[in-house]
């Protein structure tokens, strides 16, 4: 019997009920479709999350001193930021290289003091900036030549008691306990929303930070920085761009990191959160398995007595475990393509409207660490895609495979007398 | 030679603890062309005998051979295509395949035999004609009478040209009417194409249309009449 033939006629069986195989399909369809939606949902927040890290962050690849993410130091730092930027220009590297000079400091003013850490680098260019040049609260974005600005955070402002134009002085130490000092005047007040940038995060010019630097690593025109944070125009390039930049030969001492590297926390958060969509899927997966072996399987005690008959006729016992198994799979397409039809209208609804959460959080909402925007709008990478409608189809197939086994082994002579 | 010969056949089954003897010690022989009864009372063993005969069960003791060949050794898969190639099936119960139209379930026996597509239509077409069904042919069998089911499931039986058609209370279902069409349309074909019928029945009207008729009781021969003789092809 041909393969046209056999799937016909499993055609026709699968809707020999109508109504338990709509129930079915439908049970199977909108499992999938809620797992398509809440797997976008989830894929999109921690993408956001992740694009928002790598923004408010060190960019997708970072340049810096070897061993200063485990123990950051203000003496540690690469000493010729000049050459470096030269190099990598030359290298054609697709993104903003954005250098970055970040130290501890202590920041004073007449009512308090509070540790917290200062961020010299280009007020106009660098692309961290436009984060906390949207969130201000007062005041004006530094501009460029001002060589006193500081942008603080509204809860460090509260700490230190400060407002427009106030002084706050800026202490840094060395490694060989050397102290530098400098004053410089708030020029705006942010807020972030992210406790760790409010209360400790002040953003200066590069030559206010590097005023501060121990005197042992200042080089004078060389521009010493901590970080030299690279951004790229397409996250897909992060590879072959790390790969390239690794082939470079980069100065004693400097170690290249991609964002993964730079922020295991992300990493995780991402990995503890997938989790929970997968107990979800796997629930999804139950649903599916026990819904189409209830099916197939009642469809195929039904019919005992008509795959004896079959089985008398002459149709072998693997015809029939085929037909079975054709009746497991086209259920199992129609229930993906349904699947598919829901989940995929939903995710394209949130993927261009967004889920807005901004009435649930009017403070702004914070994940893992990490700011994350109030409106979800939902992604699925072709990987996805794949990984789901491959782990129902296969689920419903092997599904089939005791019905069908079942199916197979009915002798003839007793199915005829049932 | 007989076209089925049965020697000392004998099948048993296990209910519980006990052994039910169904068929013992048989001594049979069914030459091309006949159209035999058998007959005896419920639990003698006629349709036990007719599934051996069929390939649907296997023989406790005993030969049985189809043309020579020894039936009762064949593996799952050649005892299948036995069933394909040789024997037509028509049940009291009438077996067809819901999910298929008339034409379907005449062709469905000349698909699984591999023939062509075109040849199993004609085919089909010209026996649901023989059995007048041909304006039928695209209804599905819950749209015939019981009378026209059994005719299709007769049609069928015959589509795959078997050596022998085995035939299980065929009339059981069906009113004096579609009892006697029926059994006009089975001798018709007996007579006109050689077909080989063998019923079980407890009809009177099947006996005795019958030329040879074979009484079965507590699973042995009793007794073997030819009430039809000399009206037959044998």
């Amino acid at each position: 019997m041909n393969l046209y033939r056999l799937l016909r006629l499993a055609w026709r069986n699968l809707w020999r009920n109508r109504r338990r195989t709509l129930i079915t399909m439908t049970t199977i369809a909108l499992g999938f479709a809620m797992a398509v939606f809440f797997i976008g949902l989830g894929d999109g927040g921690h993408n956001q999350m992740i694009r928002s890290a790598i923004n408010m962050g060190e960019g997708h690849l970072t340049v810096q001193p070897r061993g200063y993410l485990e123990s950051p130091a203000n003496a540690k730092v690469l000493p010729d930021s000049v050459s470096l930027l030269t190099k990598l220009q030359h290298a054609g590297i697709p993104g903003t290289l954005s250098p970055r000079l970040a130290l501890q400091v202590l920041a004073s003013t007449a009512a308090n003091s509070v540790g917290a850490v200062l961020e010299g680098l280009h007020v106009e260019q660098d692309p961290h900036v436009k984060d906390f040049r949207n969130r201000l609260v007062q005041g004006a974005w530094l501009a460029p030549g001002d060589t006193q600005g500081l942008a603080i955070g509204q809860r460090m402002a509260e700490k230190l008691k400060v407002r427009i134009g106030s002084k706050i002085i800026m202490m840094a130490g060395g490694d060989q306990g050397e102290v530098e000092s400098r004053l410089g005047r708030v020029r705006a007040i942010y807020r972030t929303g992210l406790t760790e940038l409010d209360a400790f995060m002040i953003i200066s010019s590069q030559e206010f930070a590097q005023a501060l630097l121990p005197a042992t690593v200042r080089r004078e025109g060389l521009q010493p920085i901590t970080r030299l944070a690279i951004y790229l125009e397409q996250e897909d390039d992060l590879e072959p761009v790390k790969a390239r930049l690794a082939a470079l030969s980069l100065p004693d001492g400097a170690q290249l990191l991609d964002w993964r590297e730079m922020m295991p926390q992300v990493v995780n958060f991402v990995i503890a959160d997938d989790m929970g969509n997968y107990i979800w899927l796997v629930f999804i997966l139950v649903m599916v398995t026990f819904g189409i072996l209830n099916t197939i399987l009642m469809s195929a005690l039904e019919r005992t007595r008509e795959f004896g008959l079959l089985r008398a006729l002459g149709l072998g016992r693997r015809h029939l475990l085929s037909l079975v198994l054709l009746e497991t799979l086209l259920l199992a397409l129609v229930s993906l393509a349904l699947g598919w039809a829901v989940g995929g209208s939903l995710h394209a609804w949130f993927a261009i409207q967004g889920l807005d959460l901004s009435s649930m959080y009017p403070e702004g909402l914070e994940s893992g660490g990490m700011f994350m925007e109030p409106v979800l709008y939902s992604e699925l990478s072709w990987t996805r895609v794949w990984a789901l409608s491959g782990i129902v189809f296969f689920t419903t197939l092997i599904s089939g495979i005791y019905p069908a086994i079942k199916a197979a082994r009915v002798p003839p002579v007793a199915a005829l007398q049932t | 030679m007989a076209l089925v010969s049965i020697h000392g056949l004998g099948k048993a089954y296990q209910q519980g603890e006990v052994e039910v003897q169904a068929l013992q010690d048989i001594h049979l022989e069914i030459q091309e062309g006949e159209f035999s009864a058998l007959v005896g009372p419920s639990g003698s063993g006629k349709t036990t005998l007719l599934n051996l005969i069929g390939g649907l069960d296997r023989p406790t003791t005993g030969t049985l051979s189809l043309n020579g060949q020894d039936i009762a050794t064949l593996g799952e898969s050649k005892l299948s295509a036995y069933r394909l190639f040789n024997i037509g099936f028509v049940f009291q119960a009438y077996n067809l395949v819901p999910v298929l139209s008339a034409l379907e379930n005449v062709e469905f026996v000349m698909v699984l035999q591999g023939r062509p597509a075109a040849e199993c239509q004609a085919r089909a077409l010209r026996y649901l004609e023989r059995v007048g069904l041909k304006d039928l042919a695209h209804r599905r069998p819950k749209a015939l009478s019981g009378g026209q089911q059994q005719r299709l499931a007769v049609a069928r039986a015959l589509a795959g040209e078997p050596r022998l058609v085995l035939a299980d209370e065929p009339t059981a279902n069906l009113d004096t009417e579609n009892a006697l069409g029926l059994l006009d349309l089975m001798e018709r074909l007996n007579q006109e194409e050689g077909i080989t019928f063998l019923f079980s029945t407890h009809d009177p009207r099947v006996v005795a249309k019958a030329r040879r008729v074979v009484t079965l009781k507590d699973g042995r021969i009793n007794r073997e009449s030819h009430p039809g003789a000399g009206h037959g092809l044998n």
